[in-house]
Formats: structure tokens, C-alpha cells, sequence
């Protein structure tokens, strides 16, 4: 039997002597020797795996091996040899390629499942949630979300309260309001005490928090023009309270921020999608709660007998040129959606029952009189 | 073959009479190109997961092609090794985000409670940047022996905040000293088999060379910051608040508070010019550190001194700058197109959420593959040209000691690189 042998740099992984060996394929292992002929050691076949070394050296050791042995082999039909034999180390690379192509497809499964849950995991996880959350731990959160929300907003120049009613000339408007509000929470019958509150704030607009929180903008005061469309606007408000969309919110959030934030890792650009991704799916997620809050105003509306309507009207007037915008990226449906929506549920006012008087009606538009700009 | 024909050496001052290794790189860029573009697509498919797999490969070129007294290194780690560490570390690290999410619903918005989790957040932070350098250490093969690290993180995270404090204070003049304190403690922790490491370059020295620097920054910076301060900002308030139209208010501004677009000017004018000089020092700054750093490093009786040419480094980031406004050039001409084709296919006049939805997609497809693509670019320009220039004109004295040493240390975990990656405190 002729044995191949070969020469070698040979460190022993004890120390960091470098040895010039010769190898010498025998049958059962790869021996070493020194200069002089003695054996070092006898690496089997089985055991050797493929180093990551520069183009031009043959780099092995063994496998599972705590002491870090090194052959180095620069003649490459030598090294040729020894991949033959050695059942692990194929210096094509073939087995590498394909263990990292299954690597890559498991990686690639997981961004697919990461997306998925996502989509309909994390929405589906925080509607699970959030009605089985404490209504005590969702006070705290909407006094926390409060307490953030009035520091984020500009209050106007020093001096002036931020809510609305405190000035005499204001009083008898919140009179009024306190009123429509009463009769809105009554018909709602939540359980729960709400706070409503009117801020000096001149977008038209409203907000629902955590913990039944409202806050209506003067702005919306007075775009409305009649007792109704106010009416509708909070009665869709309580809604968002009634189906508890401020803790979903909050659990949707946080699942996203979750996902996309930690998982998603550092990589360059990544911020950015993290950002498309969150805005896309949370407004997503919000235009099917508004519709949900859109239903239970509606209801609320007929329970008092008041104009169902009025929200859609209403939206439709103040939304004006909003069509303009991405509308895949507004978390509210399109006005006239919506107002299409509540039409289909909502049947034409019959009976001509009124939540406010003029006088009442005339008062609460006043109701942030005190202090014009 | 640990000695070497002194090359370009000849002429290094003190230490050249004495026994000289060479650090060679042997890489070409090549190969590098193509670990970093495929590394990058694959970034794009997988979400991001594929990045324990990208960076073992670079690792694993830069190492075995960086070669020191005739014998390359060996990065020995796994990518599978730093996924499971990435794993461990957020299964550690869920409990705490809660602990945080609930803290911060408690207290509201910022509180000392905020300002703690934060440093609480930034320090385990640094604990992790330590831990995975320890894992990249022991990693890290030369002559069949591994490094590793001693010394406790947490210490290391201690000093890093001190350090941060510092430098905020003295408006980055501390910056010489951080590095040379937080040097001194790594490399006094870090170790080749039985062989302790220290670092020598000291901060006096580094803070001299860089003072000119600092001056070139933070001079317009201050002038800037000045200019501002000379604006009578009651007087501006009070004319905004005032109400009116935008025309009004500017021709009310430029009455009362004449010196007001003065100011503006000027501030924009050395803020500018800051931003300017800071960009074209860069390179200087880099290549002075590097030279300061490679020239401290000592194991045992081992020094290194380093020679690397500013010229060089500017020529590495000419090389970056070229390519990226090729690059960028190009992103242009494909976001043209890409608009193009989605309005003509969808038309803009009605309101189509495939339109919508397309250039969404465009837009955030756009986004990332400039962000991919110009890290990239980087990566294969400017850093691998410094790593080589670095590389290149380091030489090693007394190099023979290097071949007497006996194995030490048990290998690190890959929990800290894990760490350091789920806290985006990672890095090569």
C-alpha cells in the first residue's frame, strides 16, 4: 500500500509554537510527524472540518475538539487528497452552500411569520386582550396617556385655561354641555364614569383616551351646527370607550414595537420600514375601529331619538379636501364612507325629539367665549 | 519566516533595529463586494435576520486575510452561535421592556424614574458591547491559540457613562482621555494564551494631535450658537404672537429687531460651515486615532507601531465618495422610472389604492435599498481600504515572543453579542 505524505505547518493548540510536519495519509487517520519521524498525533478522517483561512492555505482541525489544533497545507493537490478522504470537508463548498440555503429559507419563514403576526397576530392578540384587562389597570393607563396628552398639547399663552367653561361668560355653556353630555352617557350605559372635557383647541376634532377620557376641540364646537352633529361626534367618541380601542391601541403598540423593534435588529434602513410597516398596519387596524365606533354612535343616536345621521353629514362638511391625502395611510375612513356607512343603518330622523333648546345650543356654542385670540 | 524584509519600513524611527513582523492584508475586494451585495439582498428578504450570517462572513474574510508575522488570523465563530445568543438575549430582555412598559405607565412622562431606566438602558448597553467583544475575542485564533478578555462588564459600563458625562461637559475636549482610559482598561483585559495585553498611547498625546480638529468644529459651532444668543428672542415671541400674516410678521420683524436676519445669516452660514469641516476632517480625525490606537497596543514585550498615511485614508474616502454619487445618481434615474411607470399604469387624476399602494411600496423600497446600498458601499470602500491601510502599515517588534506562548482562557459566550445586537449597540 503506497501512503501519500505532504508537508504541513502544524500548531498543537497548547502553545504557539508553529511545527513543520509532514502528514501521511494512512487509512484509518491522518498522521502526523515531526522532523525526525516521531508521530504528534493522528487526526481520523471523519473527524477533520474545513478552517476559514486566506485563498491560498488548506486549513483544518478537528471537531469538537476544545483545543484549537491547526494543519495548514499549502500544496493544494495535497489538500485535494485530503478532502477525498475526509468525509466532512469539501472544499467546493457545496455542503456549506447548502446548508446555507436552508439557513436562508428558514430565516426567510421567519420574516414571513413576523409579517403574518403582524398583520393579523398582534390585532387579534390585543382584541383577545384588551377587554379581559382590568378596568382599574386601564384607569391608571388613561390618567398615565392623560397626564402625556395634555403635556404634548400646546395650551395657548400663559394665563389662559386650557379647558373651556371656567369664565363667566362661559358657564352657561358648559351647563348646556355637561347636559348633552349626560344624556349621551346615560343612553351609553357604560358602567364606567367618563370624563368629557371641551379644550381651547381650534382644529375640529375629538379623542377618546384610555380610561374614558374625551376631549372635544372648540374647533368642532364651532363647525357644528346643530346640537345633533355635536352630539354624534361624542356619541361616536364613547364608543372608541365603550369597545376599549385606547387599551387596544396601547397593546398594539407595544406588540408592533415588539415585533419590529427588537426582532427587526439594526440592520441599515430597517427604522425606516419599521416605521411604514407600524404606520400601514396601525392605521389599518384603526379604520375598521372607527367603523365599529361609527355603529355603536349611531346606536346610541337612536336610543335618544336624535338624528343618526348627523355624524356623516357632519364628517362629510368638515373632512373637505382630506381626499387629497394617501388614503390607505388616514386611520379614519374617507367621510364620505363613512357617512355612506351610517346611512345604510341609520334610518332618517322621524320623531323631532331635541338634546338641546336654542337658548341651551346658543350657550354651549359660547362655551369657549372667554378668551378669542 | 517571522522576519521580514523591512519594505517600506526602513525609514520608521526607534524601534526598527529591533526583530520587525510585519501585518499584512491579503484580501481583494472582490470577493468582498460580493459576501457584502448578496449579504445585502438577503437583508432585504429576510427582514433583517440574515445579518448573523453577514456578519460572520466578513468576519471570517477579514480575519483569515489579515495576516501578522506570516501567519493569518482565524474568526472561529458561528453564525448560528450568535443567533441563539440574539435569542437568549431578548427572552432575558422581555422582562425587563415590561418592567419598563408598566414602570413608565406609573410615572407618566419624563420623571427621574425616565432618566434612570435610561441610564439603566444605555449601561446595559455597554455591558453587552463588552460581553460581545470578549465572544469576538475568544473567536478570534491566531497560531491555534484564542484571546480572551478578563474583567467585569459591568465596571467597563461604569467607566463608559463616566466617560460620556465627561465629554458632554467639556464639549468633546474629554474625548483623548475617555479613549485612553477605556483602552487602558480593555486591553489590560485582554489577553493572547498566557500573553496580557496593555495599552500605552496616552491621552496628552492624542488630545494634542486632535486639538487642531476640535478648534476647526467647534469654533463656527460656537460662532453659530453665539449669533443666536445675540437675538433678542422676547422681542421675536412677543412679534409672532402678535398675529397677522407671515408678510406682515417679517416686515414687522425686520423693523423692530432689525439684527434678526443678521443673526439668521450668520448662524446658518457657520453651522454650515461646521457641518463642512467636519465632514472633510473625518478621515484626518480617523486616521489619527488609528495611528494613536495600533501604535498603544502592547502584549508583554510585543509592541506595535503604525504608520498609517492620511493621505491614504483621504484617497479611501475619495474612492467612497465617488462611488456613492454614482450610486446615488443611479437611485435617481430608477425612482423616475419607477414613478413613471406607476402613473402611467394607474393614472393620477382618480384615486386608486393600487396607485397608492405601489408607491408606497416604491417609496419605502427606494428608501431601503439606498440605505442598503450606501452601507454597503461604505463597508466595501472606506472601511475595508482603512482595515487594509491599518493592516498594512502596522509592524510588530519583538514578534518572536508571539511563537512561546502557552493557551489560556475558556471560550465566551455568544450571549453578549446576542445582547448587543438586541440593543442595537452592535458592531464588527
Amino acid at each position: 500500500m503506497t501512503t501519500r505524505t505532504g508537508a504541513a505547518r502544524y500548531f498543537d493548540g497548547l502553545t504557539s509554537a508553529r511545527h513543520d510536519v509532514t502528514l501521511e495519509l494512512a487509512s484509518h487517520a491522518l498522521v502526523i510527524r515531526d522532523g525526525d519521524g516521531a508521530i504528534l498525533d493522528q487526526w481520523s478522517y471523519d473527524r477533520l472540518k474545513h478552517l476559514s483561512a486566506p485563498d491560498h492555505i488548506f486549513r483544518i482541525g478537528l471537531r469538537k475538539n476544545p483545543v484549537l489544533a491547526r494543519l495548514e497545507i499549502t500544496d493544494m493537490d495535497f489538500a485535494h487528497e485530503i478532502d477525498l478522504l475526509a468525509p466532512d470537508i469539501d472544499r467546493t463548498g457545496a455542503s456549506a452552500r447548502k446548508i446555507r440555503r436552508r439557513a436562508i429559507g428558514w430565516a426567510f419563514a421567519a420574516a414571513i411569520a413576523m409579517v403574518l403576526s403582524a398583520i393579523y397576530g398582534v390585532p387579534l392578540l390585543a382584541d383577545r386582550l384588551a377587554p379581559v384587562v382590568p378596568r382599574g389597570f386601564e384607569q391608571r393607563i388613561g390618567a398615565a396617556t392623560n397626564a402625556q396628552v395634555r403635556a404634548m398639547l400646546d395650551k395657548g399663552p400663559p394665563g389662559r385655561p386650557f379647558e373651556c367653561g371656567e369664565a363667566a361668560i362661559e358657564r352657561a355653556g358648559l351647563v348646556a354641555f355637561r347636559k348633552l353630555a349626560r344624556q349621551l352617557e346615560a343612553a351609553a350605559n357604560l358602567g364606567t364614569p367618563l370624563h368629557i372635557s371641551v379644550v381651547r383647541r381650534a382644529e375640529p376634532n375629538a379623542f377618546a383616551l384610555p380610561g374614558g377620557y374625551i376631549y372635544v376641540f372648540q374647533g368642532l364646537i364651532d363647525k357644528a351646527e346643530t346640537p345633533d352633529e355635536l352630539a354624534a361626534v361624542i356619541a361616536h367618541e364613547i364608543g372608541h370607550v365603550a369597545h376599549r380601542d385606547g387599551m387596544r391601541a396601547v397593546l398594539q403598540g407595544a406588540g408592533l414595537s415588539f415585533l419590529f423593534g427588537m426582532m427587526l435588529g439594526d440592520f441599515v434602513g430597517g427604522g425606516a420600514v419599521v416605521l411604514a410597516a407600524r404606520t400601514i398596519l396601525e392605521s389599518a387596524y384603526s379604520r375598521n375601529v372607527e367603523n365599529a365606533a361609527d355603529r355603536f354612535g349611531v346606536q346610541v343616536m337612536l336610543a335618544l331619538g336624535a338624528d343618526a345621521r348627523a355624524l356623516g353629514r357632519f364628517l362629510q362638511r368638515i373632512s373637505g379636501d382630506e381626499a387629497s391625502t394617501f388614503s390607505i395611510l388616514l386611520d379614519h375612513p374617507t367621510a364620505r364612507e363613512r357617512a355612506a356607512a351610517i346611512n345604510a343603518i341609520a334610518p332618517p330622523q322621524s320623531r323631532g325629539v331635541t338634546l338641546l333648546d336654542p337658548g341651551e345650543w346658543a350657550a354651549l356654542k359660547r362655551v369657549c367665549a372667554g378668551y378669542r385670540t | 519566516m517571522a522576519s521580514f524584509d523591512a519594505g517600506g519600513l526602513t525609514a520608521a524611527p526607534g524601534p526598527v533595529d529591533r526583530h520587525m513582523s510585519a501585518v499584512r492584508f491579503l484580501g481583494q475586494d472582490r470577493p468582498y463586494w460580493h459576501i457584502l451585495v448578496r449579504g445585502a439582498v438577503l437583508l432585504m428578504v429576510t427582514l433583517g435576520i440574515y445579518r448573523f450570517w453577514l456578519i460572520t462572513d466578513t468576519r471570517r474574510f477579514l480575519w483569515a486575510n489579515t495576516e501578522i508575522g506570516g501567519e493569518s488570523l482565524e474568526y472561529s465563530g458561528t453564525a448560528l452561535e450568535i443567533l441563539l445568543g440574539f435569542l437568549v438575549a431578548i427572552a432575558l430582555l422581555v422582562p425587563l421592556y415590561i418592567f419598563f412598559f408598566l414602570g413608565a405607565l406609573d410615572v407618566g412622562t419624563a420623571g427621574p424614574t425616565t432618566t434612570l431606566a435610561v441610564i439603566a438602558l444605555a449601561a446595559i448597553g455597554q455591558y453587552a458591547v463588552w460581553r460581545a467583544r470578549s465572544y469576538r475575542l475568544t473567536r478570534t485564533v491566531f497560531r491555534g491559540l484564542h484571546f480572551h478578555q478578563t474583567g467585569s462588564g459591568l465596571h467597563y459600563a461604569v467607566c463608559v457613562l463616566f466617560w460620556w458625562a465627561m465629554m458632554a461637559v467639556t464639549l468633546g475636549l474629554a474625548y483623548p482621555f475617555a479613549q485612553a482610559s477605556l483602552e487602558r482598561f480593555k486591553l489590560a483585559h485582554t489577553h493572547y494564551g498566557d500573553l496580557p495585553g496593555r495599552f500605552e498611547g496616552s491621552g496628552w498625546q492624542l488630545f494634542l494631535r486632535g486639538l487642531p480638529l476640535w478648534f476647526a468644529v467647534m469654533a463656527p459651532t460656537l460662532i453659530a450658537l453665539s449669533a443666536l444668543l445675540a437675538v433678542d428672542w422676547v422681542l421675536i415671541g412677543r412679534i409672532l404672537q402678535s398675529g397677522g400674516n407671515t408678510s406682515d410678521i417679517l416686515a414687522r420683524i425686520g423693523q423692530q429687531a432689525p439684527e434678526f436676519y443678521g443673526a439668521i445669516g450668520l448662524f446658518v452660514l457657520a453651522f454650515g460651515f461646521a457641518l463642512l469641516a467636519a465632514l472633510a476632517l473625518f478621515p484626518a480625525f480617523q486616521t489619527i486615532v488609528m495611528r494613536w490606537w495600533v501604535s498603544g497596543i502592547r502584549f508583554a514585550d510585543v509592541s506595535v507601531t503604525s504608520r498609517l498615511r492620511m493621505f491614504d485614508v483621504y484617497k479611501a474616502y475619495l474612492g467612497f465618495v465617488a462611488l456613492l454619487l454614482v450610486f446615488a445618481l443611479t437611485m435617481i434615474v430608477i425612482a423616475f422610472i419607477a414613478f413613471a411607470i406607476i402613473g402611467l399604469l394607474f393614472g393620477t387624476a382618480e384615486q386608486s389604492k393600487f396607485a397608492e399602494l405601489f408607491t408606497i411600496l416604491a417609496m419605502v423600497g427606494l428608501y431601503v435599498v439606498s440605505a442598503l446600498g450606501l452601507s454597503t458601499i461604505y463597508q466595501a470602500t472606506a472601511k475595508l481600504s482603512v482595515w487594509r491601510l491599518t493592516a498594512q502599515s502596522s509592524a510588530l517588534s519583538d514578534a518572536a515572543i508571539l511563537e512561546h506562548v502557552k493557551a489560556a482562557g475558556e471560550p465566551g459566550s455568544p450571549l453578549g453579542e446576542g445582547l448587543a445586537d438586541a440593543l442595537n449597540v452592535g458592531g464588527l
